[in-house]
């Protein structure tokens, strides 16, 4: 079997099971942290489906820019999900 | 409790379905084979450097297939996409309208000294990386956008780590910013525009965002510089989105960073939501 396969699998599943934990949490900013996670997890396998120009712009947004947005929206509203 | 299992259980079946499917079924073509028939058509004709072959009419004149499909094949694809960042950005300033020094305005302290003194040396690093990402759009994996989105994370770090107020003892203000960000997109508009100008001048069938010859425009953007490769246009529309999307990520960000008390006061509202 070929490895590039087995890395995806490996990859999708941490993030598919960093998606469930960021959907399942109450606590904001700890589901925007999950949900970070889960962008590094994508941003290996579009790196294994040979996308790196999807890379370069997936890092920065996801890891960066995304979850601090979201960090200055939370700050601006309430910590915990009711 | 119940209820969560049935979810779990689903999800799970859900994701073995797909793989089978995309995996062992070939559902997406088979994954890992032989570059498709389309791609091979791009990569043998995206980098044609020999002139007299009549393929020259289907070249780009860059060896990153992506770049020459994101700026010149689907250029007005991409032209758009910028016009739809373009009007994000315009509407934020809209909504913070008159806010115009937010820095003196907000004090912090920001992180502690440890996490300062890494970030120097990190925000050097990270400059480098995006200037590099833009300049090579043309030849390596990235280009505009991704090099902007990089340059931007110095906006986030800087109003993380050191607070909204470095901004300010950087001398970056909005304004600043902003001008910048207009220089990107006019930058983006003269090149479109260059081969409008030779046509009215020089009579010579040309199109609009053309970068390199075709078959019935002879108009081509220079393909090299002292030898060096820079792909008529992708540089130079390259570098132009990178300043537009770095400084509108910028705008953005110095605006979110602001206090509610200081826009409050500039926009005139009360405590009321």
């Amino acid at each position: 079997m070929d490895m590039t396969l087995v890395l995806t699998a490996i990859f999708s599943l941490i993030g598919f099971i960093f998606t469930c934990l960021a959907v399942i949490e109450k606590d904001l900013p700890k589901a925007v942290v999950f949900s970070a996670v889960q962008s590094a997890a994508y941003a290996v396998l579009f790196y294994l489906l040979r996308a790196p120009d999807i890379v370069l712009v997936y890092v920065p947004v996801s890891v960066g820019l995304y979850p601090a947005a979201l960090f200055f929206l939370i700050g601006k509203s309430e910590r915990v999900e009711e | 409790m119940r209820r969560s299992y049935v979810v779990l259980v689903s999800l799970v079946s859900i994701v073995f379905v797909l793989a089978y499917v995309t995996t062992y079924m070939n559902a997406l073509g088979s994954i890992c084979s032989d570059t498709r028939y389309l791609a091979k058509l791009f990569l043998a004709l995206t980098y044609n450097p020999d002139t007299n072959s009549s393929l020259k009419y289907f070249a780009a004149m860059s060896p990153e297939a992506v770049t020459a499909i994101v700026w010149d094949y689907r250029g007005i694809d991409t032209f758009y996409e910028t016009t739809v960042f373009f009007m994000a950005i315009i509407a934020a300033l809209t909504i913070y309208r008159g806010v115009t020094s937010p820095a003196s305005t907000t004090q912090g302290n920001g992180l502690s000294l440890i996490v300062k003194v890494v970030t120097k040396l990190l925000i050097p690093m990270n400059i480098a990386v995006a200037v590099s990402i833009a300049v090579h759009g043309h030849l390596t994996p990235g280009g505009g956008f991704q090099a902007g989105a990089a340059l931007a994370v110095v906006s986030v770090l800087l109003a993380v780590v050191f607070s909204g107020s470095s901004f300010d003892k950087l001398n970056i203000s909005i304004s600043k910013a902003v001008a910048l960000r207009s220089t990107g997109l006019l930058g983006i508009a003269a090149v479109t525009f260059i081969p409008l100008v030779y046509n009215l001048v020089t009579g010579v069938q040309a199109y609009l965002m053309q970068s390199y010859v075709k078959a019935d425009a002879p108009f081509a953007f220079p393909t090299h510089i002292w030898g060096q490769l820079i792909s008529g246009t992708l540089i130079w529309l390259n570098v132009a989105e990178f300043l537009a999307v770095s400084f509108g990520f910028f705008v953005v960000f110095m605006l979110l960073s602001l206090r509610e008390e200081t826009v409050r006061k500039y926009l005139g509202v009360g405590d009321g939501h």
